[in-house]
């Protein structure tokens, strides 16, 4: 089935910029598997994974994005994958937990949340934050499958919020599917 | 894709408006526990209970634990025990609540309910020996419950049932004199009482049931106010009008209930036994903040029991019901909001403030769930006038398609102001002064039964 690349752009935004990214993967035959976007800051930054014909290298593809006429420079970083990937919902986690962060906003807040997963062995598989009048707010969707005992990362978590002064709730994504969306399976 | 300001209104939601999942409770038949004797029915009642709830608890706990729910209370309903107990003298009836004691000090479970029976249209020599029972059977038990179906839409009141209840009633306090008559609060009496309610003291596993079945009770009384509050505060009083507060009800009780829905759903799984219903009751707590009272203050009345209580609560249970309804698969119990004098301190202080009377809190049962729930009257007030109270709100539900239920705790030796404290979940409040005593004796002297209204006969 040829081969797989997965593909990072990034530029300021403006309209258009989707239209323009899959338009060179269209150009090249190429068939787009899954894709991320998001707006940050008037920044816009995807990451997609598009299957192609053995012929076509990431080179190609750099220079397909290299000459579209467009307004804003699209940085684009292109790799080959060394084994074709399986979309990422089909392998999800059944331990998908969501940890909510709020306290006053201070440089290191994400790095110490960062970190404390990291020395537990948690997979973060969703961030973002928002900072309002002040307030800084994480929320993570954190992957807790290879963790031996919630308890005792709930206890760790109580530990870690009081040193640093942080509120912070871990409650497992069904309990938000279940209150936000009609659907309960 | 979840939104944010979906997460962190679930997040309040929990953390914050004291949201928990009330009651699940297991539902056990003990038809087949039925033995040669007394002794032989009550070593089997207490097997078959000690098998199907062995891992009730635990289970409750891990699940609890997983989503950070608290499961509050942890509860087991049986079969109506007169049936179980068919052909037993009193004594007979009081050893099977002891065996049911254990049972229940067995499983770990908070309260079992279903030391009951069903006498709405007559009573067999039985279902009179298990209400002869039942001071001794309450005051020598730690967890059981008791609740009596004495009326119903389709068969009318039993009346000689209910001049017996009215002096059990008064003879359940009489026996646990030394507790305020706690005992009393530990017996309910119903028109049309379901068999599949999750609360007590009124919790029984019907006939119609499966062998088991889980039955989970919501709360949430503090999660409505709250988004009330908030709802009035981010768009101001004077944008607003009562449908908008209504659909803001609606909402809310959503997602309560879908939170006691995935609790159930998950806790079911996990014991392999069926889920019947969710029960979306609003359920107070004696705990500042989460009060149904709290609610009717927040719409518009200084205080409970002021004109407009009424229709403020008639729109809340209602708001109720069409909320809870699309989250849960099935909905049964008694699903609306309840009025327990005692557990809510909101409805406590308007009962000690004089704002709110017990003929007005009748008025209210006819719009909402059960009925005069919880509310310490003075010991002195005689059998027929307790009789006579009930005999008023079997009329409300069996009039209305409706269930009422009657708890009343004539407290020894105290009169009206007098505070009563059982504490815990059971509360606290005022005694409340009740009018007219002593002027209903003729009435409950009838016996005999009230005929069903006429709208009973659709056949």
């Amino acid at each position: 089935m040829g081969k797989q690349m997965v593909m990072s752009v990034m530029s300021k935004d403006r309209p258009g910029i989707v239209a323009d990214i899959t338009g060179v993967i269209y150009q090249l035959k190429g068939d787009l598997a899954d894709l991320n976007q998001s707006v940050l800051c008037d920044y816009f930054s995807m990451i997609l994974i598009a299957s192609f014909d053995d012929a076509v290298t990431p080179e190609d593809v750099v220079a397909g994005f290299s000459h579209l006429p467009s307004a804003t420079k699209l940085e684009v970083v292109v790799k080959e994958m060394e084994a074709p990937l399986e979309p990422a919902q089909e392998g999800r986690s059944q331990e998908v937990y969501v940890l909510t962060v709020q306290g006053q906003n201070k440089s290191g807040l994400v790095h110490r949340i960062g970190l404390f997963c990291c020395q537990h062995g948690i997979n973060i598989l969703d961030l973002a934050t928002t900072l309002s009048r002040g307030l800084y707010t994480m929320i993570l969707q954190l992957d807790l499958s290879h963790v031996e005992s919630v308890d005792a990362i709930r206890t760790d978590l109580a530990r870690c919020a009081e040193e640093s002064d942080l509120h912070m709730v871990l409650q497992h994504e069904d309990l938000f599917k279940a209150t936000t969306e009609i659907t309960l399976l | 894709m979840l939104r944010s300001d979906h997460i962190l209104a679930t997040v309040e939601m929990i953390q914050k408006e004291n949201l928990d999942v009330r009651a699940v409770t297991m539902g056990i038949n003990l038809l087949d526990c039925r033995g040669g004797g007394v002794a032989e029915t009550c070593r089997r009642v207490e097997e078959k209970i000690g098998t199907a709830a062995a891992r009730f608890v635990e289970t409750c706990e891990q699940v609890s634990r997983k989503y950070g729910i608290p499961v509050v209370n942890k509860r087991i309903s049986v079969t109506p025990i007169a049936f179980v107990g068919a052909g037993f003298d009193r004594h007979g009836f009081v050893e099977l609540a002891l065996s049911l004691d254990r049972a229940a000090t067995a499983a770990h479970v908070d309260i079992l309910g279903g030391f009951s029976a069903q006498v709405e249209k007559g009573m067999t020599a039985t279902d009179r020996e298990y209400i002869a029972s039942i001071p001794e059977a309450l005051a020598r038990t730690e967890k059981i419950c008791a609740s009596i179906n004495i009326a119903s839409s389709h068969k009318g009141i039993n009346m000689d049932a209910l001049a017996l209840i009215g002096q059990t009633v008064k003879d359940l306090a009489e026996i646990t004199r030394d507790q305020d008559g706690f005992g009393a609060a530990k017996f309910v009496v119903f028109c049309n009482q379901p068999g599949d309610n999750p609360f007590m003291a009124g919790a029984i596993h019907g006939l119609e049931e499966a062998d088991l079945v889980l039955n989970v009770g919501v709360s949430g009384p503090g999660v409505v106010a709250r988004a009330l509050e908030r709802l009035i505060q981010t768009r101001g009083r004077e944008n607003l009008r009562l449908d908008d507060i209504a659909e803001e009800i609606k909402q809310t009780t959503f997602r309560v209930t879908r939170c006691g829905e995935l609790i159930g759903r998950k806790v079911s799984e996990e014991l392999g036994i069926e889920f019947g219903v969710v029960d979306l009751s609003l359920s107070p707590t004696p705990t500042v903040g989460d009060s149904v009272g709290e609610i009717l203050e927040i719409l518009g009345v200084d205080v409970v029991g002021a004109p407009g209580s009424t229709a403020i609560l008639a729109m809340l249970n209602d708001a109720v019901k069409k909320g809870g309804i699309f989250a849960s698969k099935a909905v049964g119990g008694l699903s609306g909001a309840f009025i327990p004098v005692m557990e809510d301190a909101v409805l406590a202080a308007a009962a000690g403030s004089g704002a709110l009377c017990l003929e007005k809190l009748e008025a209210m049962t006819c719009v909402c769930s059960v009925g005069l729930d919880m509310i310490p009257i003075p010991g002195s007030v005689d059998a027929a006038t307790i009789a006579a109270i009930i005999a008023d709100e079997m009329a409300i539900g069996m009039v209305n398609n409706k269930t009422t239920a009657v708890r009343l705790i004539p407290v020894p030796g105290k009169e009206a102001g007098e505070i009563v404290d059982f504490g815990g979940l059971f509360g606290a409040s005022p005694i409340m002064p009740v009018r007219n005593v002593g002027k209903s004796s003729r009435f409950i002297a009838w016996g005999g039964r009230m005929p069903a209204p006429i709208h009973s006969f659709k056949n």
